[in-house]
């Protein structure tokens, strides 16, 4: 552990040398400055408190040069301590930002089973407390350096005097340190049961108001309140445990330094008393010691937030590690206003394990309405996230217009594939950004594109129209109202492949008809794609592929493709959802 | 929230806010009784075991004046027995300083476990929870994060603010007592350093908000680049997102470092602070008339007692960070606690709901959200017979979900009177009507557990074998026993292991299984395979059987079942009948199911 703490304290240090440096140089100064003061202490014990007090000597031209050795002394220690705590500060908010900046690059270039296998609120709890977590080791590092020297300097101060003393002094710190590096131990193993505990709590918790509706609905509060009161009560007694065990370090480790003061008084009295030393050089020693309360500490803060930090280094190099990017190639969009050819070898595609596509071929020619029909989890939605390269082939090629997705350079393939999936994802931005996204369109053009999509009328009456802001600050759209923005977002660019996945499923009926009305008659340069899981959304296709347990079953005209049984059975059903009762009307 | 005025020590700024601090503080006592309990003999144990810090400078004194500067020999035998007294007294102190550390965490953690129970148990109440989802998150950290910033107070700062406070009137005392002139020079000086710290801190608090302010957005930006990760990628804006990600992230690094030096400054002019004082007393013990009557011992004394004063002081800087942060937190929870229950269970003696299916009658019923410009249901008047199969349809808006909560009172409506069985709803206790009245949200939620303790969450005492029975009955035996793990099942996280129409299944048997008298159902929308489909509408028929039942239908086929179907428009009932009596009509029904219609005709 310390090894790799070292390891990870290296690493953030060489990415800001300077802010460490300034930190580590404040931290030497304060603490040469906490030697100077008892230093100074003692002689103005010395030379200045007993004679005058003592021996009645005149204090006149011995008062002021020992007022500005102890003003002095604090104006140094001060420069020292902003240095060192702005320079901690300094130093752990850049290393925090470049850990995160450079954890979010990463995982945007890494691949989506890769995000879909760790979950999106695992990543982010990466993101934001396992880096931030990661560097809280650089907050106390350069008091830390600090107090090494200070160690050095208060030893080879006190040996200076007198080395009886100093033999003392040494086994006294170094048995409190122990002390309190035991104590550190201890209590942070307790503190991770706590942080599950914790996360216990808030899973309860979460769950719970996320399904209020629900234990509402069904009188459970009463349950769900003991639910949380064992949870809780869980927490409440691990926090008394560690309560108890730091309190007890804690005094344990003050106590101590005060009675080593005492004991370095009493033996420092007979030195005395032998005349080895003076009166003032034990006010030294024992002002010296009065000081290193909180320095002492810090040995164990450090190794707390070493074991913390490297557990969370530990979790941001897992990130690393995993090592699944997506590989792009140098071709970028070809522009024009047509329809492109999709063309693919056999295709299979596995998911953990599970083969979910095996020699998938499909052919698409260019400018065709395709509709791909299957039952659930017959494999259909992930030909369209194929075919968008969100993810990629376990083998087999998909090329567009005779180029293989995978040569298209980042971010260029979007400039040619437009792709629309029930999820829709609104970007904590204006409407206009978020129909924009990746592009620069014109106004007229998103404004073209919501007409199409049938969201002009409902953006109009936003409060602030096309500049109304959205997300989690803004306003809240229903999840139709999403599904148009989310439809202007792909018809903005037009698309020389449209891929839409059950883009229209939270869309009313008679507007999700007028939409693919209007897509109809747009007679789009597009070559669409379209999963449907309606039957208007079937008819609206010049050609369907029928998809049954991962294999293409049959390809044809909806009419010729009813003498499939799979096929007709599926149609039977969608019919029945969508208008049973076409039959009975007049 | 309250008219009581601030405490007369209050400084603007730290003080100030809706609930004042004093106040939120004592309400808090109140609420939270376990962190009441023996807390004076806390106070007094604390003190007491602050003196381990009074030990050092008095010994010191004592040596010096009686022993080092006696002007004899010094007598090891009286400086040993005075060392021992004085290890005595520090080893006594350390057991009073540990008890009352261990009091503190014990009644702190117990005291802030019950606030969370009560303030969960609250928020259950507030139907805000499931009316205003989007307030959800705010409402987990009231029981969360904001109890944990109370509780790292109470264990660091508010340990320390105690200590400190003990310690420097203890270092005031025995200054007070060796020589009362220079003890009033200290005590000056570190009032006047003391009011401008405070000042200064409310700069450093404002830093702080800022510091936190960019943390919200860093978060919000970094929670798109991941959540969003496919759309972004789908259209290629790796690049603009990255951006926003690092700008977010270098404006709070900045912000933080602003803050950083600003506070580094103030926490060390502590420092200079006790220099200045230090030099002061030197230069007062020696160079002025009270130098007559002043040891060299206690002028020494002096030295060391003036870092014990200061010390405190220098913590405060970070201590009162803290104590506004859990302040904040407390105002937050107890605004929680003081919002009334707007659905309250009703008092006195609750009436019980006639004997089998219940008929349901509504008298010019209107609901308005909050907040909200336009009632979404506006006056509806019916009355629905005992048994019957009823259907609710409408557009997206037209107000048929939230009548669905209206009759099952999840919500209580501004205007009218709903009666169940003849008896108003807010009459029925709550034990009752939820016995009585099954309701199916529209998303079937489940919690992370196996299907049957899914299912069981409708009927807590019902057996595996009674959960089997209910399925069976449902005609789920089939889709069961085609689960992994049969109903042992594990639902994962929300249910994500079932689709949404599997989802609806479970939720239908637990709504079911009470065999309630009333059922009001809320269909999905969402696309369901057609198998599943068939199970569902299947199971849907069994259940109504035999009882009154509400179905909000979003499918045309649900309607037809129905014995009569409740056509809503933008909030009003506008036509009521059997499926033919409406297609006939040629009204809103007929309209809505030429939109379905059309898609289906267009292909033959």
């Amino acid at each position: 552990m310390l090894r790799r703490g070292l390891r990870l304290i290296r690493h953030l240090v060489a990415l800001h040398p300077v802010a460490y440096a300034l930190g580590a140089l404040g931290a030497t100064a304060y603490v040469s400055a906490i030697v100077a003061a008892a230093v100074v202490i003692g002689n103005v014990t010395d030379d200045l408190i007993i004679p005058v007090l003592d021996a009645g000597t005149d204090p006149a031209g011995l008062v002021w040069p020992a007022l500005f050795a102890i003003a002095g002394v604090a104006l140094w220690k001060a420069i020292g301590i902003t240095f060192r705590r702005a320079g901690a500060g300094w130093l752990q908010s850049r290393c925090q930002a470049d850990v995160r900046r450079r954890l979010i690059d990463y995982m945007l270039r890494l691949e989506l089973r890769w995000h879909q296998h760790r979950g999106v609120g695992d990543l982010l709890a990466v993101a934001d407390s396992d880096a931030g977590s990661a560097t809280w080791i650089l907050a106390p590092l350069p008091y830390a350096t600090g107090t090494l020297l200070l160690l050095v300097g208060t030893a080879t101060l006190i040996l200076l005097i007198d080395p009886m003393l100093a033999v003392i002094a040494v086994i006294a710190l170094a048995l409190i340190i122990a002390i309190d590096v035991r104590g550190s131990w201890l209590t942070f193993g307790m503190f991770e049961s706590i942080q599950r505990r914790r996360g216990e709590v808030a899973r309860v918790v979460h769950e719970s108001f996320d399904g209020a509706l629900t234990v509402k609905a069904l009188g459970r509060e009463q349950f769900e309140t003991n639910r949380l009161r064992i949870a809780s009560e869980a927490l409440r007694d691990d926090l008394t445990r560690i309560g108890t065990v730091w309190a007890g370090y804690r005094v344990l480790v003050e106590g101590a330094l005060s009675a080593v003061i005492v004991i370095l008084l009493v033996f420092g009295a007979a030195r005395i008393g032998a005349g080895a030393m003076t009166g003032g050089e034990l006010v030294t020693i024992a002002y010296l010691f009065s000081l290193l309360t909180i320095p002492v500490r810090v040995v164990g803060f450090v190794l707390w937030d070493l074991a913390h930090s490297s557990a969370s280094w530990t979790r941001v190099q897992h990130v690393y590690d995993s090592a699944q990017l997506v590989e792009y190639g140098q071709l970028l969009p070809r522009s024009g206003g047509t329809g492109a050819a999709v063309t693919t070898s056999p295709v299979a595609f596995a998911y953990e394990e599970e083969q979910i596509l095996r020699d998938v071929e499909m052919p698409i020619d260019a400018g065709r309405t395709v509709a791909i029909v299957g039952p659930t989890g017959s494999g259909k939605s992930t030909i369209a996230l194929l075919l968008a390269r969100l993810w990629d082939p376990s083998s087999g090629v998909i090329r567009l217009d005779d180029r293989d997705l995978r040569d298209f350079a980042r971010a260029a393939l979007p400039g040619e594939v437009g792709f629309v999936s029930q999820e829709t994802f609104v970007f904590d931005d204006t409407v206009r950004a978020n129909i924009a996204v990746g592009a620069y369109p014109t106004p007229e053009a998103v404004a073209t594109a919501s007409r199409l999509a049938r969201a002009h009328e409902f953006i109009e009456q936003l409060p602030h129209g096309y500049d109304t802001m959205l997300g989690e600050r803004g306003t809240t759209l229903s999840g139709g109202q999403r599904q148009r923005v989310a439809l202007a977002r792909a018809l903005v660019r037009l698309p020389r492949l449209l891929i839409l996945d059950d883009a229209t499923s939270s869309v009313d009926a008679s507007v999700e008809a007028e939409i693919l009305a209007a897509l109809k008659e747009a007679e789009l340069p597009s070559t669409i794609v379209i999963v449907a899981y309606r039957r208007s959304s079937i008819l609206l296709a010049d050609e369907v592929i029928y998809v049954e347990d991962g294999r293409v079953a049959g390809r044809g005209r909806h009419e010729d493709l009813l003498a499939i049984p799979g096929y007709a059975e599926i149609l039977e059903a969608y019919e029945e959802q969508d208008g049973e009762a076409a039959g009975v009307a007049p | 929230m309250t008219t009581e005025p601030a405490a007369p020590e209050a400084q603007p700024g730290i003080w100030e806010t809706e609930i004042g601090t004093v106040t939120a503080l004592r309400r808090v006592l109140h609420v939270a009784p376990e962190l009441r309990r023996g807390i004076w003999v806390t106070v007094v144990l604390a003190a007491l075991g602050t003196a381990i810090a009074l030990v050092v400078p008095i010994i010191v004194q004592v040596l010096v004046d009686t022993e080092l500067l006696a002007g004899e020999a010094i007598d090891m035998r009286n400086v040993i027995e005075r060392g021992a007294v004085a290890l005595g007294a520090m080893a006594l102190a350390m057991i009073v300083r540990r008890a009352a550390l261990v009091r503190l965490a014990v009644r702190a953690a117990a005291g802030l476990s019950e606030l969370r129970v009560r303030a969960f148990a609250h928020i259950h109440d507030l139907s805000l929870l499931y009316v205003q989802s989007e307030r959800r998150g705010a409402l987990v950290s009231r029981v969360t994060s904001d109890i944990t910033a109370i509780q790292d107070f109470m264990e660091w700062g508010g340990v320390g603010m105690l200590v400190g406070t003990a310690q420097a009137l203890l270092a005031i005392l025995a200054m007070l007592v060796y020589r009362w002139q220079l003890a009033l020079f200290v005590v000056g000086a570190a009032a006047i350093y003391t009011l401008l710290l405070i000042w200064f801190q409310n700069i450093l608090r404002r830093g702080h908000d800022r510091v936190r302010q960019r943390v919200g957005i860093t978060l919000g930006t970094m929670s798109e680049a991941i959540s969003g990760l496919s759309t972004i990628r789908a259209y290629g804006a790796e690049d603009q997102t990255m951006d926003r990600v690092s700008e977010a992230l270098d404006s709070q690094a900045r912000v933080e470092i602003r803050t950083a030096w600003f506070g580094a400054m103030l926490f060390s002019s502590a420092e200079l602070f006790a220099g200045l004082i230090t030099a002061g007393v030197v230069a007062i013990g020696v160079a002025t008339p009270i130098a007559d009557a002043t040891s060299a011992g206690t002028l020494i004394a002096f030295l060391f007692l003036v870092n014990l004063l200061v010390e405190p002081l220098q913590t405060l800087v970070e201590t009162l960070e803290q104590a506004q942060a859990a302040a904040a937190g407390i105002r937050r929870i107890l605004n929680v606690l003081d919002t009334p229950t707007e659905i309250p269970n009703p008092g006195g003696t609750e009436l019980l709901l006639p004997a089998g299916p219940l008929a349901l009658d509504l008298e010019s019923v209107s609901y308005r959200y909050p907040g909200g410009r336009d009632d979404v249901v506006v006056d509806v008047s019916l009355q629905i017979a005992p048994g019957k199969r009823i259907a609710v349809v409408g557009k997206t808006g037209s107000g048929k979900s939230t009548f669905a909560k209206l009759v099952t009172r999840l919500l209580e409506p501004q205007g009218g009177e709903i009666c169940v069985g003849g008896i108003p709803i807010d009459h029925v206790g709550f034990s009752e009507l939820r016995n009585r009245v099954g309701f199916v949200p529209q998303e079937g939620f489940l919690f992370d557990a196996s299907v049957a303790d899914n299912i069981r969450y409708g009927q807590v005492d019902a057996t595996d074998a009674v959960v089997a029975a209910a399925c069976h009955d449902l005609g789920l035996t089939e889709w069961v026993a085609g689960l992994p793990g049969g109903l042992a099942t594990i639902a994962g996280e929300r249910g994500s292991q079932l689709s949404a129409g599997e989802r609806q299944l479970v939720a239908l048997v637990r709504a079911w299984i009470s065999q309630p008298d009333l059922l009001v159902l809320d269909e999905a929308t969402s696309a369901v395979d057609a198998a599943l489909e068939v199970r569902l509408r299947n199971a849907m028929q069994a259940a109504t059987a035999g009882r009154t039942s509400v179905t909000i239908a979003h499918r045309l086929s649900t309607a037809e079942a129905a014995d009569e179907v409740l056509v809503f428009d933008r909030g009003r009932l506008v036509e009521r009948g059997s499926h033919r009596e409406l297609l006939r009509a040629g009204g809103t029904y007929a309209a809505l199911h030429a939109d379905w219609a059309a898609g289906a005709t267009a292909a033959s």
